[in-house]
């Protein structure tokens, strides 16, 4: 109860956000701005999780997408079986999402007890090594994985609580509504003394181990939950595409998801939405004009980290506090005079 | 920058205003998005493509794009269809099965397009498969040549066809031809070099399966299985020569093809062993691989003297003229699915409704230089193409660099194919 | 999934002994030039190059006009290194240079960048086709037979290159006055460029002659491998887990540890030939997680 007095705002805020999402995607009569928003949902949650230990606790992951790949197969292969859904019957979509949830928080306990006694660079190869692992398991595990395929064939999705998955509005308020859900938990994580305890560690972990935080298991908890919530990511996408595909575990997109963290900010809350956001849309529209798109989004990467020298929120938040600086300079100058 | 936090009135703390910053911008992005869909609601009809474009197989996109524009432009500047011009509309998915999802329905629902023609590779391409079944879009499959795409039922959609070979095709008729080789040469000790992907796998297993039913004392001694786009084939050269078979079998593509064809003549494999190579006849291929050697048996891909007809001639002449890419497999499968697309919308009236279309091209016959007797079939059954040219040619070291074209009759590949189908349980 | 059978048939015989072995070594040698470079400039500099992998692609494409314009393979070889020295002192003036220091993920991010523009640059210069250069006239000959087992005559000349461009850098590293100062204005540029020597200058050169490893590698691969655009990434994952393996900053454990990965390889494709790129991840995995700063490496993981 407590949670909820002291994240009110927080909530309230979410709510509303929720209710213009929703309204964007039943209010317009067009597709695109659902298929637009349900795969920045994707894209963003893996940012976003990513940025917990990126922006939050200072372990920068090569590895993520593992997680995020892991959830859409799990999610997938579940609903494919026939067993599963037989048995479950309309309880097959939920089932399938907390075992998704779970299974993926359970692969992530072992191989963060494993990574995160290591630190920045040997942490990152480390991530990168079982990603990579990962991969080649689902490339070479033909039978159950389908390869390079992917999950072919579509993904049921039996019809609970009136929810029908494969109708498009149906679908994309269920995406907002996990994604929205999931923000949610990594804001009051983020916020709570935990989350300060995250910062913590990212600026100083010896000084932490010295106040008598567990370093170790701290830093375990940050990684179980945020890979928790990039497999609720890959969930959204398996939804979207009605697949599951090997290269959602290839460390290119745990590389995008980095660029999009660095694009957006890391150090402002909402920073990786605004990063997918925008590299989407760059991607998007560049396509319309020239087949070149490679040689202009690496422009603007360069320009963003060259000339910002940090992301577009961080940027802003920086200007905005100069700003509020300047005025109270001013101010305190005039009350002297 | 510039006026990105509206209304910043002190009391309010900087964390809503940025939360505020960001939803404007969000909406703003949004926002920007939409010219393009009011923009598609133009006069032509629209013809929307996701290739690969970029990285180490953009040649075969960019050969898709060439000839599907070609195409589009003899049409056109025939009258179009019934006054109505066509217009192509590409997108490049990187060879990423996800964003070729979400540029397919990019191309539909952002930038209007009727008709989808989807030149990805294998898995990109059984990913576009689940986007049209769920939109419901009417789509030709153009460069997967994975035969269970068409032929599994699971993945079987009434409006989705396929335009181009089918791997079980040209395993009949490799088969065919191999068998009657290793009869004549005594081949019985067989290995096989191929890419470790679906395609790579399932397109050997089935050639091999019909060189030992043709010719049932041939045996597989080993297998050797290089990643795709591996730089370096060495360990899988020296794989093959500790195994000293009589004869080779590779279905490896593209600059793959052409560094393991390098590479293994570094060792004169060549010298010691007869091979064969679905995919070495087509030209971008033919004409990078420096140390060609004679006599390997080459599948049929695209050649200008495959058919031997003015026809292929002339449209051969007029790519090349048209074009600053060579003609591969991919562009002529492209340029078949244009004309089956152009001959739906004539016998629809250019209506572009998907059962509609579907309806009219199920089972569709067009004239076309690529095929048997000058014309291609897009079969009813299962929606895939058939009476294309299927045989195997034998490579000399200058142009035309392949010779000998052995065409497979489709009667054999019928029989056959049926048979396979049955096995599989697809039928 | 592993075919014991198969690799202890191959173990008995000296043919195959010596064709796996020395595909191995053909393999490690191309891997190890490419990581010696990447390692070098970690070593010294601090900075990750994720973009070397670019370098590789533009050391080959430099040595494959060369060699169609003069048609002599040595000159076309040394184009191709100095071509990708100078791409890599350019690289290092405009845009890494402004990185040094800051975080890992600003450093990524302009190697990305980096790596995007230089594909698309390629692409538009020499085309998307597959270019090959095929063998020089030189090396046209039929392979040597080594106790039953086949060594292509260029392969030996690769693998000769290799090992003396490693053991020349590691004696430019710790021998020469240019090694010495690099190395005290790594631990202390103030004090170096405080004796008035030009501390940028010798960042720039450093990191150039790192890039021009990775051109020479290119060179020497483009007899055999085809050229496309996007070359480079497929190479540079492979040098990466070279590097970590052997240790970060150590030349000779990414020589030690490109030959362990060149024999994994070859031995692999004959006993698990499904899970070579597995294997290689479990190795590099298993080193970090035992031995994090690698075989040969120096110091305290940080």
């Amino acid at each position: 109860m407590s949670l909820f007095i002291e994240f009110r705002r927080d909530l309230l805020i979410a709510l509303v956000g929720l209710v213009v999402l929703i309204a964007i995607g039943l209010g317009i009569d067009h597709a695109w701005p659902r298929d637009f928003l349900t795969s920045i949902f994707a894209a963003a949650l893996l940012a976003m999780s990513l940025n917990m230990l990126i922006g939050y606790t200072g372990l920068v992951s090569f590895g993520h997408a593992a997680f995020f790949a892991l959830g859409g197969y799990i999610f997938g292969l579940l609903l494919q079986s026939p067993a599963f859904t037989g048995a479950l019957g309309a309880g097959s979509v939920p089932v399938a999402l907390v075992a998704a949830v779970i299974g993926t928080g359970v692969y992530s306990v072992v191989i963060g007890a494993i990574c995160v006694r290591l630190t920045e660079i040997y942490f990152a190869f480390l991530t990168l090594a079982f990603q990579m692992f990962l991969y080649s398991v689902i490339l070479s595990w033909v039978d159950l994985t389908g390869g390079d395929q992917g999950l072919m064939g579509g993904i049921p999705r039996p019809v609970f609580l009136g929810i029908d998955l494969a109708d498009q509005y149906h679908r994309y308020v269920f995406c907002a509504v996990l994604f929205v859900a999931c923000v949610m938990i990594m804001r009051i994580m983020t916020e709570s003394p935990f989350g300060y305890t995250l910062r913590m560690i990212r600026d100083n972990a010896t000084r932490a181990a010295f106040l008598g935080v567990n370093v170790t298991r701290v830093k375990l908890i940050c990684f179980v939950v945020s890979s928790s919530i990039a497999s609720v990511g890959g969930v959204i996408l398996t939804l979207f595409t009605s697949g599951a595909y090997p290269e959602w575990a290839f460390w290119a997109q745990s590389g995008e998801a980095i660029f999009m963290i660095m694009l957006g900010g890391l150090n402002v809350f909402l920073g990786p939405v605004l990063g997918a956001v925008v590299l989407r849309i760059l991607n998007d529209v560049v396509q319309m004009y020239t087949s070149h798109t490679e040689i202009v989004i690496g422009v603007v990467i360069m320009f963003v980290v060259l000339g910002l020298r940090r992301g577009i929120l961080d940027f802003v938040k920086d200007w905005w506090v100069e700003k509020q600086q300047a005025r109270l300079a001013a101010e305190n100058r005039n009350g002297q005079e | 920058m510039k006026k990105t936090s509206p209304r910043s009135r002190p009391g309010m703390d900087r964390r809503t205003v940025l939360k505020g910053a960001a939803a404007v911008a969000a909406v703003g992005t949004a926002v920007t998005g939409f010219p393009a869909y009011l923009k598609a609601a133009g006069k032509p009809i629209k013809i929307g493509m996701p290739t690969i474009l970029s990285g180490r197989v953009a040649i075969l996109g960019e050969s898709s794009v060439a000839s599907a524009k070609n195409e589009i432009r003899k049409i056109n500047e025939a009258g179009g269809i019934e006054g109505r011009m066509l217009e192509l509309v590409t997108r490049d998915s990187r060879a990423k099965p996800d964003e070729a999802a979400r540029m397919t329905r990019d191309l539909v629902n952002n930038e209007g397009c009727d008709i989808i023609i989807d030149a990805e590779a294998s898995g990109a391409s059984f990913a576009v498969n689940e986007v049209v079944r769920d939109m419901k879009q009417f789509c030709i499959h153009t460069n997967s040549e994975t035969s269970s795409l068409t032929a599994d039922p699971k993945n079987q959609v009434e409006w989705v066809f396929r335009s181009c070979r089918q791997g079980i095709h040209d395993a009949v008729g490799g088969g065919l031809v191999a068998a009657k080789v290793a009869k004549a040469k005594g081949l019985k000790r067989w290995a096989t070099v191929s890419p470790d992907y679906a395609y790579g796998r399932a397109n050997t297993a089935e050639f091999m399966e019909y060189v030992k039913l043709f010719a049932p004392e041939t045996e597989v001694i080993t297998e050797t299985w290089p990643k795709l786009f591996q730089p370096d084939y060495t360990e899988n050269v020296t794989a093959l020569l500790n195994a000293q078979p009589d004869a080779v079998y590779s279905c490896l593509w593209g600059g793959d093809l052409v560094a393991f064809f390098d590479q293994a003549s570094l060792y004169g494999l060549f010298d010691q062993f007869t091979a064969f190579a679905v995919n070495l006849g087509d030209y971008p291929v033919l004409t990078a691989i420096k140390s060609r050697p004679a006599g390997v048996y080459s599948g049929s891909r695209y050649h200008k003297d495959v058919p031997n007809t003015p026809e292929n001639e002339a449209w051969y002449d007029n790519f090349m003229a048209n074009s600053n890419v060579l003609p591969t497999n991919w562009a002529w499968q492209n340029a078949a699915a244009i004309n089956f697309v152009a001959e739906a919308l004539k016998k629809t009236g250019g209506d572009t409704d998907t059962m509609k279309m579907a309806e009219a091209t199920s089972g569709l016959t067009i004239n076309s230089p690529f095929g048997v007797d000058g014309t291609l079939t897009i079969r009813e059954e299962d929606h895939t193409l058939v009476n294309y040219m299927v045989g195997y040619s034998k490579t000399i070291v200058d142009e035309p660099y392949v010779v000998d074209f052995d065409r497979t009759a489709w009667s054999e590949i019928y029989t056959h194919e049926a048979e396979w189908k049955k096995r599989n349980g697809y039928m | 999934m592993f075919d014991f059978d198969a690799l202890a048939a191959c173990m008995s015989t000296s043919a195959c002994l010596v064709n796996q072995a020395t595909s191995g070594l053909i393999i490690g040698m191309l891997l190890f030039l490419v990581a010696s470079g990447v390692t070098l400039i970690f070593g010294v500099l601090h900075v990750i190059n994720f973009a070397h992998g670019s370098f590789y692609m533009v050391g080959a494409y430099f040595a494959y006009t060369a060699y169609v314009v003069t048609g002599n393979y040595f000159l076309a070889a040394l184009v191709g290194a100095v071509g990708a020295g100078i791409c890599g002192i350019l690289f290092e003036r405009l845009i890494i240079s402004r990185v040094y220091g800051q975080n890992l993920l600003m450093q990524l991010l302009v190697c990305y960048a980096f790596i995007l523009i230089v594909d698309d640059l390629v692409k538009i210069i020499w085309g998307a086709e597959y270019l090959a250069m095929g063998i020089p006239a030189e090396f046209r000959l039929p392979p040597f037979r080594i106790a039953g087992g086949y060594v292509p005559p260029f392969y030996l000349f690769l693998v000769a290159v290799a090992v003396c461009i490693g053991v020349g850098s590691v004696l430019l590293v710790t021998k020469t006055r240019f090694g010495k100062i690099v190395r005290a204005a790594a631990l202390n540029a103030p004090m170096v460029s405080a004796l008035g020597i030009r501390v940028n200058i010798y960042f720039a050169l450093l990191f150039g002659y790192g890039c021009a490893l990775a051109g020479v590698a290119g060179a020497l691969a483009a007899p055999v491998r085809s050229l496309t655009p996007g070359m480079g990434l497929g190479i540079l994952v492979e040098s990466f887990i070279v590097t970590v393996i052997g240790g970060m900053g150590s030349i000779p454990g990414a020589f030690l540890a490109a030959i362990i990965l060149g024999l994994t390889r070859s031995i692999g494709s004959v006993g698990f030939p499904l899970f070579v790129d597995g294997a290689m991840f479990m190795i590099m995995a298993l080193v970090l997680i035992f031995r994090p700063t690698g075989l040969m490496g120096q110091g305290e993981p940080r």
